[in-house]
């Protein structure tokens, strides 16, 4: 029978029948039922929550105001608890948690185009080696690997669809991809119907590795992988389908963190971070605010600010800020000047990125912009510099490790950056 | 041969003169009672105002001690009385060196979006993103009275009794509210006005109007359609006062016109607009109400965000955008500079309808 080396788009869909299927991965179970050893791993675990806000926030109503100024906006500028640093009152709950927070305001990036743009930042911006590097989320899954959750090690909160995507992996190969839950939500028909007994699922599942045998035999040998990494991931999530029942928390955590999309997926996030994932990653969309974008501005930032102070603080209250690495960003910032249809266009020329968590020094700002925030001051940051900021606060050398493709080593990082001192503790 | 070019519509308003230069983007414009002066509110926290008597207009010295942007105008008498983004409510004396009579530094907890006068010798009113509506002695800046919703309160305008304002949120609802007792005594509902898009709440009542008469109510935004880049068509509604029924509306042809951005009522029995825009685009109209359509759209400069009606009404002053506003990355000025955008403001004749 010829090999057929290609996939279809349906065969990466996270159906049940994908999901019901191994229930290999549960390395570590076991363990976990000592007490003592399940707090001890708990202790080690190095975790990323990268929170994405897709189209691109305004650093001038956000991390970086320039109050009175000829570009800064009708904003009030207001105190934070860490003494001379300002931020947007659109920000109030994250000013009182600034302690906690370092905010990089001399990122200066390459590309103004969504595009190219997203995709750009998240994989770093490598020097060109004629691969496709990995995005940051399964770069972490491949370094820091999954961890003792028994979960997947790379989780994408999101609106809409979700889905097994694996075109984050880049050279890494499917199996570093993203498990998407769109809208928050378990894949569809995850759950075993009522009308289906264990015994009988199981006969069923009996029946599909049967015929994976035959469906491994005409694939690639990676893509037969990430075949049976996303059977793997739909046993893990099962086992945890709890999680994904929002309504069962108190009540003054789903207000604290909002109702709408952001707030909710961002509660699941804390939830997923709990149960000890990796890497999740938040997406927001609709943050490109080319028109009436100080209107917009007052709607979206504040359902920006609750939930991620909430989550800073839980994380907190938690102990986990020791290993939690928290990231906001986005694809760029939005331009100082003001066009007539009252927004702000694309800006990678001098933005903000907030962080805070492991490894990361607690209430600080590195980098500054001009007074009028055209252009940054001095040293400006660009993505690389910031992958390697992240790296070594998971305890990474990004000078001494390295990704194999295949023989070929290649950097985790932009060899020409360098990270950003300031911020690290 | 050169085409012999057309001659002027007598019907059709004509441009007087050059642009005014305001130098920066304006919010509001708006003539003084006796239509010797215009004043502009400006995104850098000042008051420009130009004399109208002379030749061409005159630039006068400018008014300071705003923060943020220079929200709202409105002219009684000498007085003129002045918001701003950062909560603040001024009362100044134009024919003064020292302008100022009065200020409140907190009128409202952040953005005060529009300042509203009563009939003659009654109170001002002024609304906020804090959600209330606050009436003012215009005096002293005393608070006679204030009244919370809890919803961004975009537009305030005064019943033609005085004894009720009407206040316009970022939902589409208009509620009246009795001066004296604070009590809600009706909604009009426009909720087109408003749209969720994913979490961005979007559009909302961005301007009230009273029509002369006081017998119609005029309640505008636009039908938004998307969030972020906010393509949105131009709506405007028609309310009876005293039923409180709908009694016609206005859209614009499509979602690349923006959002009505400031109307006047002319006493001719139309209302004079301008409309946002997507860049490049924006107008400014006048329309007659109960009709399908506008009986002029026009304007050489585009994105246009106020229009003032000279108190004669044989004149409007349109405030508008520089071409070419927009654009990712470092677009750079002529001088290699990265420059503002300024609203030119463009003075017109009105004609005879």
């Amino acid at each position: 029978m010829p090999r057929n080396p290609l996939c279809t788009p349906t065969d990466h869909r996270v159906t049940r029948r994908r999901f019901l299927g191994s229930a290999a991965g549960a390395v570590g179970l076991s363990a976990l039922a000592n007490p003592l050893v399940a707090e001890e791993l708990k202790k080690q675990r190095r975790q990323v929550l990268f929170v994405w806000l897709d189209g691109g926030m305004s650093q001038l109503e956000s991390w970086d105001p320039k109050p009175n100024s000829p570009f800064g906006g009708p904003f009030r500028p207001i105190q934070t608890t860490v003494p001379g640093i300002q931020i947007s009152e659109l920000f109030p709950q994250c000013a009182k948690l600034m302690k906690h927070l370092a905010i990089v305001r001399s990122v200066s990036t390459q590309d103004n185009s969504h595009s190219a743009g997203v995709d750009r930042i998240q994989r770093g911006d490598p020097k060109n080696r004629g691969v496709t590097y990995p995005f940051l989320g399964s770069a972490v899954a491949k370094l820091v690997g999954p961890g003792d959750s028994g979960l997947p090690p790379y989780i994408w909160v999101k609106p809409m669809s979700g889905g097994f995507i694996y075109k984050d992996a880049g050279f890494l190969g499917p199996k570093y991809g993203a498990l998407a839950l769109g809208d928050g939500k378990p894949p569809e028909n995850l759950l075993r119907p009522n009308a289906l007994t264990a015994e009988e699922d199981d006969e069923r599942n009996d029946l599909r590795k049967l015929l994976d045998k035959n469906y491994a035999a005409q694939r690639r040998t990676e893509l037969t992988e990430a075949n049976s990494h996303a059977y793997e991931m739909a046993a893990q999530l099962q086992k945890k389908i709890e999680l994904f029942d929002l309504s069962k928390l108190p009540q003054k955590d789903q207000d604290r963190y909002g109702t709408h999309d952001l707030g909710r997926h961002m509660l699941l996030a804390r939830r997923l971070l709990e149960a000890g994932v990796t890497f999740v990653k938040v997406t927001s969309y609709g943050w490109d605010t080319h028109g009436d974008h100080f209107n917009g501005a007052a709607s979206l930032h504040p359902k920006f600010d609750r939930p991620f102070a909430a989550m800073i603080e839980d994380l907190a209250d938690r102990g986990m800020l020791d290993n939690v690495l928290v990231i906001a960003c986005a694809e760029f910032g939005r331009t100082p000047r003001i066009n007539g249809h009252i927004g702000r266009d694309h800006w990678p020329e001098a933005w903000s990125v907030a962080m805070a968590g492991r490894g990361i020094k607690k209430g600080v700002v590195a980098g500054k912009t001009n007074d009028k925030g055209t252009d940054v001051a001095n040293d400006p940051v660009d993505i690389g510099g910031l992958f390697h900021t992240w790296f070594r606060a998971l305890g990474i050398d990004p000078t001494d490790v390295q990704y194999g493709n295949a023989g070929q080593p290649l950097p985790i990082a932009h060899e020409e950056m360098k990270a950003v001192k300031e911020v690290l503790a | 041969m050169q085409p012999k070019k057309a001659p002027a519509d007598p019907n059709m308003p004509k441009e007087l003169g050059k642009p005014l230069a305001p130098g920066t983007q304006v919010t509001r414009v708006r003539f003084s009672p006796d239509g010797k002066m215009l004043a502009a509110a400006c995104f850098d926290g000042k008051i420009r105002r130009w004399d109208l008597n002379a030749k061409d207009p005159t630039e006068l010295p400018l008014i300071a001690g705003h923060n943020g942007w220079v929200t709202g105008l409105a002219f009684a008498g000498n007085a003129l009385f002045s918001t701003d983004s950062w909560g603040r409510l001024t009362a100044s004396d134009i024919t003064a060196k020292e302008p100022k009579l009065w200020t409140l530094e907190a009128a409202h907890d952040g953005w005060a979006r529009t300042v509203a006068l009563a009939p003659v010798d009654s109170p001002i009113a002024t609304c906020g993103k804090d959600g209330f509506v606050r009436i003012w002695d215009r005096a002293n800046g005393k608070k006679i009275n204030e009244f919370e919703t809890k919803t961004d309160i975009l537009s305030v305008c005064f019943k033609a009794d005085g004894k009720s304002v009407f206040a316009g949120d970022l939902f589409g609802i208009v509620r009246e509210f009795e001066v004296a007792s604070g009590k809600v005594t009706r909604t009009l509902e426009a909720k087109e006005l408003h749209r969720l898009e994913r979490i961005q709440d979007v559009g909302g009542v961005k301007n009230l109007l009273l029509a002369g008469d006081g017998k119609t109510l005029f309640v505008a935004g636009a039908e938004p359609k998307t969030g972020g880049f906010v393509q949105c068509t131009p709506l405007l509604f028609a309310f009876d006062v005293a039923s409180g029924k709908r009694l016609s509306q206005y859209k614009g042809a499509n979602d690349t016109e923006g959002y009505v951005t400031d109307m006047v009522w002319h006493k001719d029995g139309f209302v004079a607009f301008t409309t946002s825009g997507q860049p490049g685009q924006g107008k400014f109209h006048f329309w007659k109400p109960g009709a399908a359509t506008t009986f002029f759209s026009g304007g050489k400069l585009p994105n246009c965000h106020s229009v003032a009606l000279s108190p004669d009404g044989t004149m409007i002053a349109v405030s508008a955008t520089n071409a070419n506003s927009s654009g990712n990355g470092r677009v750079k000025g002529a001088g290699g500079d990265y420059p503002e955008n300024t609203s030119p403001i463009q003075l017109w004749t009105v004609p005879k309808v």
